[in-house]
């Protein structure tokens, strides 16, 4: 990748809004995402980084701003929308159906269906296909789940993330955003969900993650923006950045210079 | 980063592709052998408590009384499945009924005409209901209580003054005996199992019931598929009905009362569950069986219908119960 792919933008948002009635949630935020890095969103709770994610994603309706994607603005009213465009999103806490097997978790919304007449009658679904592509994207990102029929719920939370976070390899064009890829999860399925991160990036993919955890963003992110209050507070390189300065600029002891 | 997932994961990977029918087989069967066996301990115990109840005719008449109420109950499963509830289908059993005896006795329309009526109408209930659910954002209790009384008082409106009886001899044909009805039970249960299990719109049940913005932030259209499986409650419901009328050779608007509460029933003695994303309609024809072998034995023993109803009403608390038990908490 050349210095000048790198910098590609490739979506840019401006002035992104949410309010719920009087209730500010989010106000006049902008985004930058460039191909192929790791963008990190911190900030305290009820800062607005969900909303901001669901904002862009169409999971809620945004009050205001344009969203554009290399240069074009596109209109993403909807999750269908968002996935049109080629971006994919791994909710916390909704990624996964509990009671349907990692194979229809998988394609849940897009299966593949038959070829022949059944297919193009009645919808029928070609399991055999999904399974396939399933087992060798497992196997090219080292996933180690063998047992696709069975209900996400029988898995660990780090095997579930591992699923999400595949899926988004599986389908994702262009973007992935994760909300809190690693909540809830130990110290060892952290750090595994955390390399499958980075590998999207080995897949063509740019990504947007919310994080809490400073030592993340430190380690795996390229670039970090702190929304604080519903509003953008800062934009750093992590490069030039220490985690006692993000902490700063999160509870607000330390006051974004470039802004 | 190989140790890790390795030492983590309970499963290593042996991808092989003819292991794979065998494996959903196996668990399907997993899941539905429990039913199975209380079916089975429960026939051995009236066969050997009561010694006409061993007859051939007594097995064929169990399967005979499930027949119908299985039907209407393969559509209670498919919208319990996608995490709805209707009330209403018992009352829409009595609408179909007066629409197809009107068509058949007043109209003297040809056979296949009345039937293809009669399903229509009962799948635009169907539909009804859940439009009103999903766009009024009404909890699918009330709507379709209200249903149940609204479509009663539909029925008995259009069956006022008439005479709907003595219908013609190739209709008869449909609900009489043994044997038609529970071929089109089971043909009815393989249609829903294979919708269920094979298409994209029965996978999607699955998925609204378990968790409904799980499935929208996947792109599933719940709106539009929660109208369906509605519809095809409907849809069901008018098969039963249709094969009702048949039997008893007259249409009347008191049939079909608290029909959807003997068809929930089925459905959760069954295993299917009342909180949706789990069960199918193997299940639901066990849980049928199961009622139909406890109503019939319990009156060769010579216990009267007040006492089998506490027995049902027993049952399907225990069943509940075993389902809010086994239910891993959130």
């Amino acid at each position: 990748m050349t210095k000048q792919d790198a910098d590609k933008i490739i979506l840019q948002a401006r002035g992104l809004s949410k309010r719920y009635g009087g209730v500010v949630a989010l106000e006049d935020v902008d985004l930058e995402l460039r191909q192929g890095e790791v963008l990190a969103v911190v900030g305290d709770n009820g800062a607005g980084k969900s909303t901001l994610i669901k904002a862009l994603t169409g999971a809620i309706a945004k009050t205001a701003g344009r969203v554009e994607i290399d240069g074009q603005e596109v209109h993403i009213d909807s999750p269908t929308q968002a996935k049109a465009v080629g971006i994919e999103t791994v909710y916390q806490d909704l990624a996964l159906v509990d009671e349907l097997s990692i194979t229809k978790n998988m394609f849940l919304g897009r299966e593949i269906k038959r070829k022949d007449v059944f297919g193009r009658l009645f919808g029928t679904l070609d399991f055999a296909k999904m399974d396939t592509e399933i087992r060798a994207l497992f196997q090219k990102l080292d996933i180690r789940i063998a047992d696709i029929y069975r209900e996400a719920e029988a898995f660990s939370g780090g095997q579930r993330q591992a699923v999400a976070l595949a899926k988004t390899v599986m389908f994702g064009k262009r973007i992935a955003i994760l909300d809190e890829p690693t909540a809830a999860l130990g110290v060892r399925e952290s750090k595994m969900a955390m390399d499958l991160v980075n590998s999207l990036k080995d897949h063509g993919l740019s990504v947007i993650m919310i994080t809490h955890n400073m030592q993340h963003v430190m380690n795996y992110c390229d670039r970090v923006m702190v929304l604080r209050l519903g509003r953008l507070a800062a934009v750093r390189d992590v490069k030039d950045v220490d985690g006692d300065t993000l902490v700063g600029l999160i509870t607000g002891t330390v006051e974004d210079k470039a802004a | 980063m190989t140790d890790m997932t390795q030492s983590s994961s309970t499963q290593i990977s042996t991808p092989s592709a003819t292991s794979s029918s065998f494996d959903i087989l196996r668990h399907q069967f997993l899941q539905i052998w429990q039913v199975l066996a209380a079916l089975v301990l429960i026939y051995l115990t009236f066969f050997v408590l009561s010694e006409p109840f061993r007859s051939l005719d007594t097995l064929l008449s169990i399967f005979g009384q499930a027949s119908i109420l299985a039907i209407l109950a393969c559509g209670t499963t498919v919208v319990l499945i996608s995490g709805g509830l209707d009330l209403s289908v018992g009352s829409i059993f009595a609408v179909v009924g007066v629409i197809v005896g009107i068509a058949l006795a007043e109209y003297q329309l040809p056979v296949i005409v009345a039937v293809v009526i009669g399903l229509a109408a009962g799948a635009f209930m169907g539909a009804l209901n859940g439009t009103i659910q999903v766009f009024t954002k009404v909890p699918a209790f009330i709507v379709t209580l209200g249903g149940l009384t609204a479509y009663k008082g539909i029925a008995e409106i259009l069956a006022s003054g008439r005479d709907l009886s003595r219908f013609p001899e190739s209709f008869q044909m449909l609900g009489s005996g043994y044997l038609v009805p529970m071929t089109i039970m089971f043909a009815v249960a393989l249609v829903t199992g294979l919708f269920l299990t094979k298409t994209q719109l029965g996978n999607h049940a699955f998925a609204v019931g378990g968790n409904e913005e799980v499935a929208r932030l996947s792109g599933v259209n719940v709106r539009k598929s929660r109208i369906y499986y509605y519809m095809i409650g409907g849809l069901l419901a008018a098969t039963a009905a249709i094969l009702e009328v048949s039997k008893l050779n007259f249409a009347m608007p008191a049939r079909g009362q608290s029909y959807e509460l003997f068809a929930i029933a089925a459905v959760v003695i069954g295993g299917t569950s009342l909180f949706g994303g789990r069960g199918g309609v193997g299940k639901t024809l066990i849980g049928m069986l199961i009622m139909q072998t406890i109503i019939v034995g319990l009156s060769y023993l010579g216990v009267g219908t007040s006492v089998q109803r506490i027995a049902i009403g027993i049952i399907i608390i225990l069943a509940v119960y075993w389902d809010v038990w086994r239910r891993p908490t959130r």
